[in-house]
């Protein structure tokens, strides 16, 4: 059911689009621009969340409410499952970061290139 | 048991003593490393005598059939015992031209025969080895390479044993070799003498020299008949089967109707001689053992006297079946010229141990004469008695230089009986023996020899032969004089009159281990001749090895020749047969009749003279050298007739010249054209290697370069750090996407 603004009008799909893409963008810029890798993982989770949100908006727009009023779930139980994965995903890069912190003192991650051919 | 085991592991025992030794003798020491050899071989003469009173209480044979394949008629006292004969195939061999015996595909075999000949060497060969090994055990007390010596003492002892065993030829050569082998690492034993090593390579050398005959005698055994066991030698080329052809020509048709004539029988048994004239010391080859002497006296007695050198007697009374008429002369003319030569070289010899070098050469020449004028159990009886007093004379003459610190000089010798009398004693028993005194073991395989030469001589008379033959009686008699000479001219310089080295003669003395295995060899010198029954069951061995050839012999014919004495009575199939059997008889009787006239006292003036001639000592002979043909004469003979520098002059020589002409043609035209290739093969690499250098890899390295660059170029972009990479990432995939999207776009 679409909701009315006062300043944009009706909000349809394309303003959740492109606040995900906006928090998409955001998240990939942080990523590429942070040294600490503290941040890079604030990063990493601000793009789960854009793509939780686009999720989340397409099944409200592809589905809707049925006609009995029965509603369908199915971006919502994937957005809990991105969520629950991101918090995974946060503690394995948090032991990671640990270790890497151990090898190198620091948690800059310009530091860690001695993979470099 | 069995007595073929019972000789088999007679024959392990040895082999058993040479292993051990052989591994473990340098920590076993000194003592204890004699005493193991010794009782090993004590074992293994045990175990011979086992097998010879096995082998008598054999009576299962005792079969008409035998009898009648034999010639024989049963009788109490001999009893023809079946030979036992194993065979086992080793090589196989492409099918033989006329494989007359039988069918079946051809092999080189190697086995077991047992007769009596063989029982009884086996008895022998053991107890002189054992009282060998005995007297080594104080003889040798004292030598750095202690179990060495036992060591090869015991691989002699197998080897010899596994000769006489040996059911075919080339068995017998295997083994033939090896107490080569043994003969030559013994007489070189003591290797830091030049003497004794160049002693060592004469023997070896000149052996190798018969071996050569004996090769060519196998190989055209095994031509002709297709295998070598004796059996299927015997039957096969038995020399009373040759006959006359339909062409006229004498010799032998074979199985598959291919013949094989008479020459060439006699050239294959003069072959196979020629091989046991090396081993036996036969004239032309003959000069090896009187060298031979530098290695230890114990190994002088059990090898160079007893054992090893009767192998050549043996191997021929082995093959005596085959030996035509003319081959058996041979042997008889050279058995006769070694016998007389060697004696009258004896006769001046200084060194004890060449006197006894030299009689041994002539006993071996007196046996070879045995097998060619037919005597086979005269040859093969005094090969046993010799055995026993030549092993005797050599440990005392042993007992002697160890006694004396290794002086074997007999003319500083003297008086020694009263230091060491059981020496003396046992040294005249041997005396005694060799002499052919009545009653000791040597009168009686003596006596028989001669017998058989004087009735070979009066048949060959008989027959019209010419009196050349007469030789072959005439000089074996004069020899039987002279050995008692020579033997007892070396025992009284050695023992009797007074001491002429003083200093010598204090030193001198006794040890049991020294005596005792004298005692023992001089019992059976004295004893080995009427008892015993060696003598009979060397007899029943001619009967028992013409079942083999009687048995692939459609017929026995008598050919026109007095050499059929062997076996000792042809059989009375036809009239003419009893005819020349009877003729044979009378000339036995006539053989009888020489030897109780001139060779009955022959002892006595032998030994007398020798007495009268040295009882002042070395006077009375250096008054008759005085006397200048008598000087010369001696000169001759006491540098061995020269012979030894004949050969060194025409053989050695000739060898040098040839090998200095090869040297030359190999360092001037074979060498040049070595260089000639070395160098283009040289010019042709370097050429090979220019190319090499600059186009392959050239080209090798022109990729490698290559590769290098692109791997530096794509290296780059690795910086390893992660920002840059997705960075990267971001911007392909962006720029992608938009390609896409521009692309769906302007497709719409």
């Amino acid at each position: 059911m679409p909701v009315a603004s006062p300043i944009l009008g009706t909000i349809g799909l394309n303003h959740y689009l492109i606040l995900g893409a906006l928090l998409f963008v955001a998240g990939t810029f942080t990523i590429l621009t942070r040294r600490n890798a503290i941040g890079i993982l604030i990063g990493v989770e601000i793009v789960l969340n854009a793509a939780n949100l686009n999720l989340v908006a397409f099944n409200r727009f592809a589905h809707g409410a049925a006609a009995d009023g029965s509603v369908r779930l199915d971006g919502q139980i994937f957005a809990l499952f991105v969520i629950v994965l991101a918090a995974a995903e946060a503690a394995v890069a948090l032991a990671i970061f640990l270790n890497f912190y151990n090898n190198f003192s620091s948690i800059d991650v310009e530091r860690g290139n001695t993979l470099k051919g | 048991m069995n007595p073929a085991n019972l000789l088999i592991i007679a024959a392990l025992f040895p082999l058993l003593s040479f292993l051990l030794l052989l591994c473990g003798g340098r920590s076993i020491g000194r003592p204890l490393s004699g005493w193991i050899a010794t009782v090993l071989s004590a074992l293994s003469f045990a175990c011979s005598i086992l097998a010879v009173i096995g082998w008598l209480s054999v009576s299962g044979a005792r079969s008409d059939e035998l009898y009648q394949l034999a010639g024989a008629t049963p009788g109490a006292s001999d009893v023809i015992r079946r030979p036992m004969l194993w065979l086992f195939n080793w090589l196989p061999l492409a099918q033989s031209s006329s494989a007359a015996s039988n069918a079946s595909p051809a092999f080189l075999q190697l086995g077991i025969y047992i007769d009596s000949l063989t029982v009884v060497l086996f008895a022998t060969i053991t107890l002189v080895a054992l009282c060998v090994h005995v007297f080594s055990l104080k003889y040798m007390e004292n030598d750095a390479h202690y179990p060495r010596f036992f060591a090869y003492l015991g691989l002699f002892c197998f080897s010899m044993l596994g000769l006489v065993i040996g059911a075919t030829l080339l068995h017998i050569f295997v083994f033939w070799e090896l107490v080569g082998l043994c003969s030559y690492l013994l007489i070189g034993f003591w290797s830091d003498r030049p003497a004794a090593s160049r002693a060592a390579l004469k023997a070896f050398v000149v052996n190798r020299v018969g071996d050569l005959g004996f090769l060519i005698g196998l190989g055209l055994l095994v031509w002709h008949v297709g295998n070598l066991s004796l059996p299927d030698v015997w039957g096969t080329l038995d020399a009373s089967r040759i006959s006359q052809h339909e062409s006229g020509q004498w010799g032998i048709t074979l199985g598959d109707g291919a013949t094989i004539s008479r020459g060439m029988l006699t050239f294959i048994g003069i072959s196979l001689f020629a091989g046991a004239a090396g081993k036996s010391a036969q004239f032309p080859l003959h000069v090896w053992l009187p060298d031979a002497m530098e290695g230890p006296t114990p190994i002088s007695a059990l090898i160079h006297a007893a054992t090893m050198v009767a192998a050549g007697v043996y191997l021929v009374a082995r093959i005596f079946p085959i030996l035509t008429p003319d081959a058996r002369l041979f042997i008889a003319v050279i058995g006769c010229v070694t016998l007389t030569f060697a004696a009258l070289v004896a006769t001046v010899q200084r060194d004890i141990k060449q006197v006894l070098a030299w009689s041994t050469i002539s006993q071996l020449g007196y046996m070879m004469l045995a097998l060619g004028v037919g005597s086979w159990v005269g040859g093969l009886f005094h090969l046993v008695t010799h055995a026993f007093f030549k092993a005797l004379l050599f440990l005392a003459a042993g007992s002697v230089i160890h006694a004396t610190g290794h002086v074997q000089d007999l003319r500083s010798m003297g008086g020694l009986w009263r230091k060491m009398p059981i020496t003396a004693i046992t040294f005249l028993v041997a005396i005694a023996a060799i002499a052919g005194v009545p009653m000791f073991s040597g009168y009686f395989s003596k006596t028989m020899i001669l017998i058989d030469a004087g009735a070979f001589a009066s048949y060959a008379k008989q027959a019209g032969r010419s009196g050349g033959y007469l030789l072959l009686f005439a000089l074996p008699v004069f020899i039987a004089y002279l050995t008692p000479f020579y033997m007892m001219r070396c025992w009284m310089l050695a023992f009797a009159h007074r001491p002429r080295d003083a200093d010598l003669h204090r030193r001198a003395g006794e040890a049991p281990l020294l005596y005792g295995p004298l005692l023992a060899l001089a019992v059976m010198s004295a004893a080995a001749g009427s008892w015993f029954g060696a003598e009979q069951m060397l007899v029943n061995a001619t009967q028992e090895d013409t079942i083999f050839t009687r048995q692939r012999a459609a017929t026995y014919e008598q050919f026109a020749a007095f050499d059929s004495i062997w076996p000792a009575e042809p059989p009375s199939a036809a009239t003419d047969l009893a005819a020349a059997s009877s003729a044979q008889r009378e000339a036995r009787r006539a053989g009888e009749a020489l030897d109780s006239m001139w060779v009955t006292w022959a002892f006595a003036v032998g030994l007398g003279g020798a007495i009268l001639l040295y009882v002042r000592g070395l006077a009375a002979s250096q008054r008759l050298l005085r006397w200048r043909p008598a000087g010369m004469i001696h000169r001759w003979l006491l540098n061995r007739m020269y012979i030894d520098e004949l050969y060194n002059l025409i053989v050695v020589n000739m060898t040098i010249l040839v090998a200095s002409v090869f040297c030359w043609i190999d360092r001037h035209i074979v060498d040049a054209i070595v260089g000639a290739a070395a160098a283009s093969v040289r010019v042709a690499s370097r050429a090979a290697g220019v190319a090499d250098d600059k186009v392959v890899d050239g080209a090798v390295s022109g990729f490698a370069d290559l590769a290098q660059d692109i791997g530096a170029a794509v290296r780059m972009p690795q910086t390893g750090r992660i920002r840059v990479y997705m960075t990267l990432l971001l911007s392909v995939l962006t720029a992608g996407v938009a390609i896409a999207a521009g692309i769906i776009f302007l497709a719409r």
